[in-house]
């Protein structure tokens, strides 16, 4: 760390590079008396140390709620959001898919959750005026095979999802190559996945979309009871990981999860401490019979609830899944 | 004058060195002037004139501060305290169970904490607040400004835009009900924007920004006096990974537990955390508890725990100097934290009211 760049006292840059101090995170781990017999400064001169390191840290990072609320830019605006790529699911949830933390989908195995993981991967590449991102996505596949055929067949119907969009907007978008898919079966195959190659991408600016299939089946086999602690530490690592990629890059991250019967109830899997990485929670489910649809539709109607978002109330529709995809119901 | 060398704030090198030279009160050194002092103790003469300079500085502050200024030295009596903490304003949460469970609603000068598993109603309680600090002093509000530190990134700005709203709605019903000048006065600068244009967002993505930024802070409030509220959504993130070694948290915590305390007394404010909840698998069963361990359970004056009942809400007073423990149910509708039940409706004209703290109960419109 070059410390003369610093506003500071000569006296205390010659007490910093003695004292062999290398960052400011190193000076704010330290507590004042520390600091005081680390450098061998008064308190006022440590004082003024803190408040300027902390100034550099943290220098115009303030915002009132006004400037968020009319920040139109593309990239910083909370409005933002990027699209299901259906407008009763974009109800829903008011816009789309918030572009900054971690949006979990759990649900029953065939509850349709992998169908809108794809949707997802082939709406962030339209242009952001019809709810995309410009961009590509990662899918990162933790147990099954990636369903290409599927994805296929999606890309070849996307007029007939995408009514909205012109013919001619669609043709041009090349669907197959921006979708970069992983495969990590294993926890280290998936953390050198997440701190290697999708830092790499997003580094890149080539995704701004991450899906993974699910996180769950990651923790299944490896974890007995009396490795709780471990598997806690593996999730909030994991989660802060993760995290702090969505916010550096402006990139939402879909988890898949599956769920298990806790209590008597269905609950996502992973328990609390998984939970507590979350800024939204939607949830699945197969209908046996909804009222008020079509009869021939009823065994193939599904329901996307959120569970909890910052922004939204806790309200569901229904949706079922077509051959060009996902689409919800009035 | 006669303060002693060792109270000083000065380096605890040179402290040792004059103390080993034998001087013990500040008088002694001013009157042995530069020269001496760095004959006597092996400094050099700028080294000498600094220390001097700090000791002169140290005593000027004494002396202003013992001649009745407010100050850490000053002395008062507890009736002095009873009176200062009765009129000390409470945040309303627009949940008058709530409130009354917390005595009148959220303290100022007091470090509130509220813990809750993911969903439950944290983020929106805090939200809630920042808005409420703003009700104008007509209203019964203590009309101040709100500073949010986010550290998870769940501050939307389009529900605190629906709960602000709500909120001069319901500013404007009374004001229409009670009809006094005051009231329409104060509406003219309680609006949507003035309300967005006065909560203070700060985003800190990992502890060390958090740190920076709570340094940062009574700076920040010295210069912009009106603020009343300092939320930090949540202060749990940052801290439960990375770190291996669990007492540089605790160490850093507490450092910020202190902090946070003389900021909320300091600047009259009220400090608000919202904390996760954690598994602690016990002999025969798991139970859910705050997070961040034991030690963090006393950085906070009052603790309110938020919770499930099936699908109810509820709030549980845990901790508190001045409340009993108790427990509330409570909603969060389209526009914010709200009672269950709404409130016994008394129409009230503009006499019964007398105390223009208390705020004034009106029928709300159930979602």
């Amino acid at each position: 760390m070059d410390w003369d760049q610093f506003d500071l006292n000569p006296k205390t840059i010659a007490a910093l590079k003695k004292a062999d101090i290398k960052s400011v995170k190193e000076i704010l781990n330290l507590s004042g008396a520390d600091l005081q017999r680390l450098m061998k400064l008064s308190s006022a001169d440590i004082q003024c140390l803190l408040k300027t390191v902390s100034h550099t840290l943290r220098r115009n990072s303030m915002l009132t709620a006004l400037q968020l609320y009319q920040d139109k830019d593309h990239f910083t605006s909370q409005h933002q959001k990027l699209s299901l790529g259906c407008s009763v699911l974009d109800n829903l949830l008011k816009g789309g898919i918030p572009l900054v933390g971690i949006t979990e989908l759990a649900g029953e195995s065939s509850a349709g959750k992998t169908q809108i993981g794809l949707q997802l991967c082939l709406c962030v590449q339209y242009p952001y005026k019809y709810g995309g991102l410009e961009s590509g996505a990662v899918y990162i596949c933790t147990e099954d095979v990636f369903p290409s055929k599927r994805l296929q067949q999606l890309i070849d119907q996307q007029h007939k999802l995408r009514a909205d969009v012109p013919a001619e907007v669609i043709q041009k978008i090349r669907f197959g190559n921006s979708i970069f898919v992983e495969q990590a079966a294993d926890l280290d195959t998936f953390q050198q996945c997440i701190t290697r190659r999708l830092a790499l991408l997003l580094a890149r600016g080539m995704v701004r979309l991450v899906v993974i299939d699910s996180m769950a089946a990651l923790f299944r086999c490896e974890f007995g009871p009396a490795e709780a602690a471990l598997k806690a530490r593996y999730l909030q690592t994991f989660g802060a990981q993760l995290h702090s990629l969505s916010t550096r890059f402006r990139t939402p991250i879909v988890c898949i999860n599956q769920v298990w019967v806790l209590g008597g109830r269905v609950t996502p899997a992973l328990g609390i401490t998984w939970s507590n990485q979350l800024l939204m929670r939607l949830m699945v489910s197969r209908v046996s019979h909804s009222p008020g649809a079509a009869p021939h539709c009823a065994g193939s109607t599904r329901t996307l609830s959120v569970v909890f978002a910052p922004h939204l109330p806790p309200s569901f529709c229904y949706y079922t899944v077509q051959l060009e995809g996902v689409k919800g119901m009035k | 004058m006669q303060r002693e060398v060792g109270t000083l704030p000065l380096a605890p090198a040179l402290r040792a060195r004059l103390a080993a030279a034998g001087f013990q009160t500040a008088q002694e050194l001013l009157d042995t002037g530069p020269c001496g002092l760095s004959k006597e103790i092996g400094i050099s003469r700028e080294e000498a004139l600094e220390a001097l300079q700090v000791v002169r500085q140290e005593c000027l502050g004494d002396a202003t501060r013992t001649a009745g200024g407010a100050g850490a030295s000053r002395k008062c009596t507890a009736l002095e305290l009873l009176e200062e903490e009765q009129s000390q304003g409470f945040i309303i949460t627009f949940c008058s169970a709530l409130d009354s469970i917390l005595g009148g609603g959220v303290q100022l000068t007091k470090i509130t904490e509220i813990c809750g598993a993911p969903g439950v109603g944290k983020t929106q309680l805090c939200m809630q607040l920042a808005v409420d600090v703003q009700i104008p002093e007509s209203f019964g509000g203590v009309a101040g400004e709100a500073v949010f530190i986010d550290t998870e990134g769940s501050f939307m700005v389009d529900r605190v835009v629906e709960i602000a709203a709500a909120c001069v709605q319901h500013c404007h019903l009374i004001a229409e009900a009670q009809q006094e000048e005051e009231h329409r006065k104060a509406l003219e600068t309680f609006s949507l924007e003035n309300i967005l244009s006065h909560i203070y967002y700060f985003r800190c993505r990992d502890y060390t920004e958090l740190l920076a930024q709570v340094y940062l802070l009574p700076e920040f409030l010295s210069e912009h006096s009106k603020v009343r509220l300092v939320v930090i959504d949540g202060i749990a993130f940052p801290f439960r990974h990375d770190f291996e070694d669990l007492s540089l948290r605790t160490r850093l915590l507490n450092g910020l537990a202190q902090q946070l305390i003389i900021i909320a007394n300091d600047h009259k404010s009220a400090v608000v955390l919202t904390n996760q909840m954690t598994t602690r698998i016990g002999q025969s069963q798991s139970t859910l508890v705050p997070a961040l361990g034991e030690s963090w359970g006393h950085a906070a004056t009052v603790r309110l725990i938020l919770h499930w009942d099936n699908s109810q809400r509820l709030a549980t007073l845990y901790k508190s100097p001045s409340q009993k423990e108790s427990t509330t149910a409570y909603q969060i509708t389209s526009h914010g934290f709200r009672d269950v039940q709404p409130p016994a409706v008394t129409h009230s004209t503009g006499g019964t009211e007398l105390n223009p703290r208390k705020r004034p109960r009106t029928e709300e419109e159930k979602q």
